[in-house]
């Protein structure tokens, strides 16, 4: 929400800031003798995070900018390396079928905690702490965003929809719904062991163990305090490397080490969030000397590019996100998949990244990034930009030239950097294949209504990880069920292959299965996919250990490895 | 006159049900919902969300119940701030967002009227012209840009001022001056006209062939009765300026009320859109009572019963 109107003011600001940034370019931002091997004395990070997070609520949010500071102040079981494989948190070890952590039979997670993990007013985190998380976001009454990604879990589902739905609502007693609760295959045996059973197999359910939504959480601060126990410092108690000292609602949020943490201690002594809505004006404090990171407005990334200073301080993190055309394959022309095709190879990806997004992104002509296990970097080659294929193939389905098309429009929210991204595809069609389509800019929640209505021709779609694993990326859009399939596409072979692969415990096999399936999706081409994003952000040269993952959040980068941060004298 | 503004107020009630109803309606007839995302959620979760927020029921019954908790002081909770309630958020934000208009208002007054009296006094000078000048440039220019500028030249060029944010009163400057510097121009040159229009009156020339100097026909006849239209001009300003601007509190990001309007909409919020609608409706009906009320000081001819 904040972010449709955000990125549509952002939108605004950008195309003045070129001119007008120009005239003022400050050598002064990057100061004089900056990395002398000294630390300073403050060691304050100061940091933007797009906007007041919704919730800080572990179960309940699901916005980029409340995991960032969650993942701050809580560590879960597992988490992720820089190489996106997983590791362990307060879990002594990564769950495997060899280490006994995983049954044979795949359904049976056997987890045994650390017993050294503190929260930050002291007390140990226990087994029950995890229990009581994960069942405290499966309560329907919380109506947490992410319940459903937890569905595996034997009892979850039931437990979520235990009140049942508008048309047919049901109101369970107490005993009932206790009863629903205690179904939930979550248990800890004791303090230091927790259990999980699946209603079936898994392969993708130990990277759902490091997600947010199931960090620990205090029971007894939360039935002591109400909802309202993440807004205030006082209670907002983590085991993570820093806890919350101030939360001023729309302007900051500061945090300091937790004396308490488990693992490395944090070298910074505070970090400021600030709540900057607007990219602008974020990147005109870090120009300022206010801020110690900051991501770049697109228009002005040519600027920076110039500016031997600034190019030093650029950090560029690939972002696990890809962005495509998506047809609606039902309704005609995008039904003929020879006219799908034909779009595809009439869209030159390479120069719209280099003067569309100003060299940011990379081109992409498959579904998962790169950066992810998945990911094909042969794939979909065949679909690449080929003007004279185009005007070939489009002939073929029989609209030589693009005559006898029915008229297309191509949908989009008209925020960010969509409206540049609709005129240069419609002025690639024209010239490619001697198609017109019109535009259709709309408010950014009517343009998510039609989609999900699927009355759209052809709209912009974009992806982004929740977990690096082909599991979050193929089923939910390509599955004939998927809960996000808009292009209505559906081949039942692909959806059987989707389980199997959802289940098979053998990394490489699961792998090999997984590949098959996106070869499929790229062959029969749903979507023309056009490119991955990537994070463009500069970073003071005093600024030390940031660590980036193709993981971090949106909001702040190097989210996961903040403890390794440490600012040199400045 | 007690009666008079009596009346007036406990006419604001059946205003506010009348906005309120008509908002309803108009948000749940606009496409989308709260919860719809690119990434959609599961049914379960949105049969849970929508139960959470009372949005499974009959609009009527969400309506009657919104009523219900409304005169009670519960305006609901905004789903974009899962623990904060929309009173709360307002009561927060709003004496930030007043602080602001304030200061942006009383900057607008003393330039706009300033300038427009001396250049009335003066007219087709050059310090007329200049005046004209300003006013165009002011009346045009978005104040996005004027914002931006001001955050370029004084922040990153001359690191003189803080790029946003509040506490401070030197952030306060900037966001004041953006705000207030089309209100500004506006009021230049409607305190021209006014004041022209005054000047020619007979009273005027009465005035001054009575012998009175200057400065007394300026301050017991002009000011007075130039100062009728600018007051009507002056309420809806201050309401508009003391409830907020989203650009500018985006530019700034100044934690005030001015974005929950629109960030409301754009998320289908529909708890924080009826309660920011609610008080924008009280704060111009106050704005417009407070213009009525200053009439009766300023024309001695009108008379309230």
């Amino acid at each position: 929400m904040t972010r449709r109107s955000r990125r549509l003011l952002s939108f605004l600001t950008c195309l003045l800031l070129p001119a007008l940034l120009l005239s003022a370019c400050a050598p002064a931002a990057s100061g004089p003798g900056g990395a002398s091997g000294d630390l300073d004395a403050n060691q304050e990070y100061r940091a933007n995070i797009d906007g007041d997070p919704p919730s800080l609520d572990p179960n309940a949010s699901a916005w980029d900018p409340s995991i960032a500071v969650i993942s701050l102040v809580f560590k879960g079981l597992l988490r992720f390396k820089d190489d996106l494989t997983l590791d362990a948190a307060v879990a002594k070890e990564v769950p495997t079928i060899s280490n006994g952590g995983i049954s044979a039979d795949g359904k049976t997670y056997t987890i045994k905690l650390r017993n050294d993990v503190k929260w930050s007013d002291g007390k140990v985190v226990t087994a029950k702490d995890f229990e009581y998380s994960v069942k405290r976001l499966l309560d329907p009454k919380l109506a947490a965003a992410y319940a459903s990604f937890y569905y595996g879990i034997a009892g979850a589902e039931a437990y979520n929809s235990a009140l049942g739905t508008k048309s047919a609502p049901k109101s369970p007693d107490a005993a009932t719904m206790a009863s629903l609760r205690d179904a939930v295959g979550v248990k800890a045996v004791d303090d230091t062991t927790l259990k999980f059973t699946l209603a079936d197999p898994s392969s993708s359910f130990p990277s759902l163990l490091a997600l947010h939504p199931v960090v620990p959480v205090r029971q007894d601060v939360i039935e002591a305090k109400g909802d309202t126990w993440a807004s205030d410092p006082a209670s907002y108690v983590g085991n993570g490397p820093y806890k919350m000292t101030e939360y001023v609602s729309k302007d900051h949020i500061t945090l300091v080490p937790n004396d308490n943490y488990f693992g490395n201690k944090p070298k910074l002594k505070k970090i400021t969030l600030f709540m900057v809505e607007n990219i602008t004006a974020n990147y005109a404090a870090f120009q300022n000397g206010e801020r110690d990171i900051s991501r770049v407005p697109p228009a002005s990334v040519p600027q920076v590019m110039q500016d031997p200073n600034l190019k030093e301080q650029v950090v560029r993190v690939p972002r696990l996100a890809t962005f495509a055309m998506q047809f609606n394959n039902k309704i005609a022309p995008f039904d003929n998949p020879k006219v799908r095709q034909a779009f595809s190879m009439a869209f030159d990806r390479q120069t719209y990244i280099d003067k569309v997004r100003n060299g940011v992104g990379r081109p992409a002509v498959s579904w998962i990034p790169p950066g992810m296990p998945g990911y094909q970097a042969d794939l979909g080659k065949q679909w690449d930009f080929n003007p004279s294929k185009a005007k070939q193939l489009i002939a073929d389905a029989g609209y030589p030239d693009g005559k006898g098309l029915p008229p297309i429009s191509f949908q989009y929210a008209n925020a960010g950097a969509n409206p540049q991204t609709a005129q240069y595809a419609q002025a690639q069609f024209k010239d490619n294949l001697g198609v017109d389509i019109k535009l259709e800019p709309m408010e950014a929640a009517e343009f998510t209504k039609l989609v999900g209505s699927k009355k759209y021709q052809v709209a912009m779609a974009g992806w982004t990880a929740d977990y690096p694993d082909p599991d979050n990326w193929l089923p939910e859009t390509f599955g004939s069920n998927g809960g996000s399939n808009y292009t209505q596409y559906s081949n039942p072979k692909l959806d059987d292959l989707m389980k199997k692969a959802a289940v098979e415990q053998d990394p490489k096999k699961r792998l090999d299965l997984w590949a098959e399936a996106q070869k499929m999706v790229v062959e029969d081409l749903p979507m023309v996919f056009l490119f991955n994003d990537e994070r463009f952000v500069l970073v003071k040269s005093y600024v030390k250990g940031l660590k980036t993952t193709a993981i971090d959040t949106q909001a702040l980068t190097g989210n996961h490895f903040m403890d390794q941060v440490y600012l040199l004298k400045h | 006159m007690a009666s008079y503004f009596i009346r007036r107020i406990l006419w604001i009630i059946p205003l506010l049900l009348v906005v309120s109803l008509i908002t309803f309606g108009l948000m749940h007839l606009v496409p989308g919902g709260p919860w719809d995302r690119e990434k959609a959620l599961a049914p379960a979760v949105v049969d849970n969300l929508n139960r959470k927020y009372n949005l499974d029921r009959p609009l009527w019954e969400q309506y009657g119940l919104f009523v219900w908790n409304a005169s009670h002081g519960d305006l609901g909770i905004s789903y974009s701030s899962q623990d904060k309630n929309v009173a709360e958020i307002i009561m927060r934000g709003f004496p930030i967002t007043a602080t602001l208009g304030l200061v942006a208002l009383a900057f607008a007054l003393i330039v706009g009227l300033g300038l427009g009296l001396v250049s009335a006094l003066r007219q087709n000078s050059w310090l007329d012209y200049l005046s004209l000048f300003f006013a165009t440039v002011g009346a045009s220019t978005p104040n996005f840009v004027v914002a931006m500028v001001m955050i370029i030249v004084f922040s990153v060029g001359l690191h003189l001022l803080k790029t946003g944010g509040w506490g401070s009163p030197d952030q306060v400057i900037m966001p004041a001056i953006a705000l207030g510097l089309t209100p500004a121009a506006f009021l230049a040159r409607i305190t021209r006209a006014s004041v022209l229009e005054t000047l020619s009156q007979d009273y005027i020339r009465t005035a001054r062939a009575k012998g009175l100097s200057e400065r007394l026909v300026l301050t017991r006849h002009i000011v007075k009765n130039a100062l009728i239209p600018i007051v009507t001009v002056l309420g809806p300003m201050a309401a508009y300026l003391v409830t907020g601007s989203f650009i500018i509190e985006n530019v700034f990001s100044i934690p005030g009320i001015g974005r929950i309007f629109v960030q409301g909409i754009g998320g289908r919020d529909y708890a924080l859109i009826m309660g920011a609608v609610l008080f924008y409706a009280l704060i111009v009906a106050l704005a417009n009572l407070a213009v009525d009320l200053i009439y009766g000081v300023l024309d001695p001819r009108i008379r309230y019963s």
